[in-house]
């Protein structure tokens, strides 16, 4: 059996912006879509919440802040108060959701988003890889030995982060976004191969965000989309395409009581999302099915590009 | 406008084509006619739908939103055409803004009367189901041909390229269907009938089962896997759907007569209900519990289709 997780997801690049803003002030904020998500309204995320949040004017700059709780994030005062001191450049935030059994494995080494010490790298992760525990160890072969190690606890998604990882060059430095959109890519390819030789051949959602602070690359795919097993218990929640949503423009600000991107060209931020921020998606986009996003800061404004993801 | 010009209206209406005089007059007595001036919006996108809306005369332009305070018009609306039916069906919000581009009069019909317009087994609601499965695919084609002609040239698709030859398979274990959103409105023994009136095919991905400029010969619902509906021109494509479980594809062509305006490919491997172009006939025709569930299949899947075909256009249209 393995703990099958759901989940949300924040990403954001751009501007410095207060965390708070993105987690708690709009009408769809990451924390309410814990309790009340829209686009998944079978599912709740109550499995405990991580952030990793880049600030360029902290000590460090190059090594995010990072906030980790199994406690809801609704409740959760520390959190309220941290993020809104915290200026971001980059974030990445999720919520986790687990199957209501008592096989599910609530943890603080469960956490998103994943960052091995020493590396560059986090990764958070929606969605969940049907029949885990046929296929973890046949993905050891994949894995360098000293990121194996770094594996603490029982899901799916860090071993994922392990494998991408492990398809850089030097794990512990900074790639550059066209390396780590390979290593993803990679990597998913790998998890295709392994699923394939232990027969497991049903719906596994991996939508991922994968950042290193300056850029952030995510994915929109599922594995065997459309297939599940008998009497499945995820079925409802697993029927629709996992959904992902980005936002783009100049900075994400509050005018006349509504959250929303203002016009900029080039774009300066984005925010990639498991669904819109504010009840009113308008002006978001959503993310093609099957489709890589890449977004990087540079000096000339933002690049972003999505492509089509045929691993 | 007099009682009786509003019922001469209506009577010219498309979608409300065959109903009786009874039948006008009633409906004329539901609905509120207001003049609304240039500039002024009927709704905005997002909004919740309260009133489809019967242009009596004016213009009015249809405006997507896209991030960073900016529209694109994807097109206007005018005297005797009907706007506001999707949200009011699906219950989302609008999925454009109505902007009033020259001065217009319109009936407003609330959400309330229009469901009770297609509620029941009368023989009225049945036709104006079919009225709206023909006006949603009129509109559905419209996007589609906008779309297309965002990529230029022709279809790449060799209409005379061999379709994939489907390998039939078992049905499916109705409890796993009974789960789909789809079907959820349905009575079993309607959905037994539904799902007993075709056959089962399996198929591996990548592999065309409608080309774009053809004519369909068959209505197919995704059972498992997914179908991917795509625009090609050259080295260039557009995937404007995706059709996995309880999704539908290639009826356009069946409903209007005309080729499909997509090319459809299985994206992953798929097991497919198929219901070929002559029983698709006798069950968009009918007037039974089949096919009132058969005619909200389409209905559903239509509007589907009309909100996935604004995403391609609101990267398109955010991109320029």
């Amino acid at each position: 059996m393995y703990a099958r997780t759901v989940c949300r997801i924040l990403a954001y690049l751009g501007e410095p912006l207060p965390v708070h803003s993105l987690l708690f002030d709009t009408d769809n904020s990451l924390v309410r879509q814990s309790y009340s998500p829209r686009m998944m309204n079978t599912f709740l995320n109550l499995a405990g919440f991580g952030m990793k949040a880049w600030d360029p004017t902290s000590h460090r700059p190059e090594e995010p802040f990072t906030y980790r709780a199994t406690a809801l994030p609704s409740f959760d005062r520390n959190l309220r108060f941290i993020s809104s001191k915290v200026a971001s450049t980059c974030l990445v935030a999720h919520v986790r959701g687990v199957t209501y059994s008592g096989e599910a494995v609530v943890a603080d080494t469960n956490l998103h988003p994943f960052h091995f010490g020493g590396t560059r790298l986090v990764l958070a992760h929606n969605g969940h890889l049907r029949q885990f525990a046929r296929m973890r160890y046949a993905l050891v072969e994949h894995v360098r030995p000293e990121l194996a190690r770094h594996i603490e606890g029982t899901t799916d998604s860090e071993w994922i982060y392990a494998l991408i990882l492990s398809q850089l060059d030097d794990p512990y430095g900074l790639p550059d976004t066209r390396e780590l959109a390979d290593a993803v890519a990679g990597a998913l390819r790998i998890l295709r191969t392994v699923r394939a030789q232990h027969g497991i051949d049903t719906s596994s959602p991996v939508n991922l965000c994968v950042s290193s602070g300056r850029a952030i690359v995510a994915t929109r795919l599922s594995f065997d989309y459309g297939w599940y097993p008998p009497e499945d218990e995820m079925l409802e929640t697993d029927l629709p395409f996992v959904s992902l949503w980005y936002a783009i423009g100049g900075e994400y600000a509050e005018r006349d009581g509504s959250w929303g991107m203002t016009p900029a060209d080039p774009p300066r931020s984005v925010i990639i999302a498991s669904e819109p921020l504010t009840t009113d998606f308008s002006t978001w986009l959503e993310v093609p099915e099957y489709s890589m996003l890449t977004a990087e800061l540079t000096p000339a404004g933002l690049e972003f590009e999505t492509r089509d993801l045929d691993v | 406008m007099s009682d009786r010009e509003t019922v001469e209206f209506l009577a010219s209406v498309p979608l409300l084509a065959g109903r009786g005089e009874a039948d006008l007059i009633e409906l004329a007595r539901l609905m509120r006619r207001r003049t609304v001036p240039e500039g002024q919006y009927l709704w905005r996108q997002g909004d919740r739908a309260r009133e489809l809306v019967f242009i009596v005369d004016g213009v009015v332009s249809k405006l997507l939103d896209l991030s960073g305070d900016r529209t694109a018009e994807l097109g206007r609306s005018g005297r005797r055409d009907v706007v506001g039916e999707i949200g009011l069906l699906d219950g989302q919000g609008h999925a454009m803004s109505m902007r009033v581009a020259e001065t217009a009069t319109v009936l407003a019909l609330g959400r309330q009367d229009f469901a009770a317009l297609l509620a029941g087994q009368h023989p009225s609601a049945f036709r104006l189901k079919r009225h709206l499965a023909e006006l949603l695919t009129a509109r559905l084609r419209s996007q589609l041909e906008h779309l297309a002609e965002s990529l230029g040239g022709r279809p790449s698709q060799d209409p005379a390229a061999a379709l994939a030859e489907l390998e039939e398979c078992k049905a499916p274990d109705s409890r796993y269907v009974r789960r789909m959103t789809t079907f959820h409105d349905f009575d079993p023994l309607a959905l037994w009938g539904f799902l007993t009136s075709g056959h089962y095919v399996r198929c591996p991905p990548g592999r065309v089962l409608l080309a774009e400029g053809t004519p369909s010969t068959a209505f197919y619902l995704t059972i498992n896997g997914a179908v991917e509906k795509v625009l090609v021109r050259g080295d260039r494509r557009i995937r404007v759907g995706l059709a996995g479980p309880g999704k539908a594809f290639g009826y356009e062509s069946l409903i209007d007569g005309r080729p499909s305006p997509v090319t459809a490919i299985t994206r992953e491997r798929a097991c497919l209900l198929v219901i070929p172009h002559d029983l698709f006939g006798r069950l968009f025709e009918g007037e039974d519990a089949v096919s009132r569930g058969f005619l909200d299949v389409i209905q559903k899947d239509l509007m589907t289709a009309l909100r996935e075909t604004l995403r391609p256009r609101a990267r398109l249209a955010a991109s320029v």
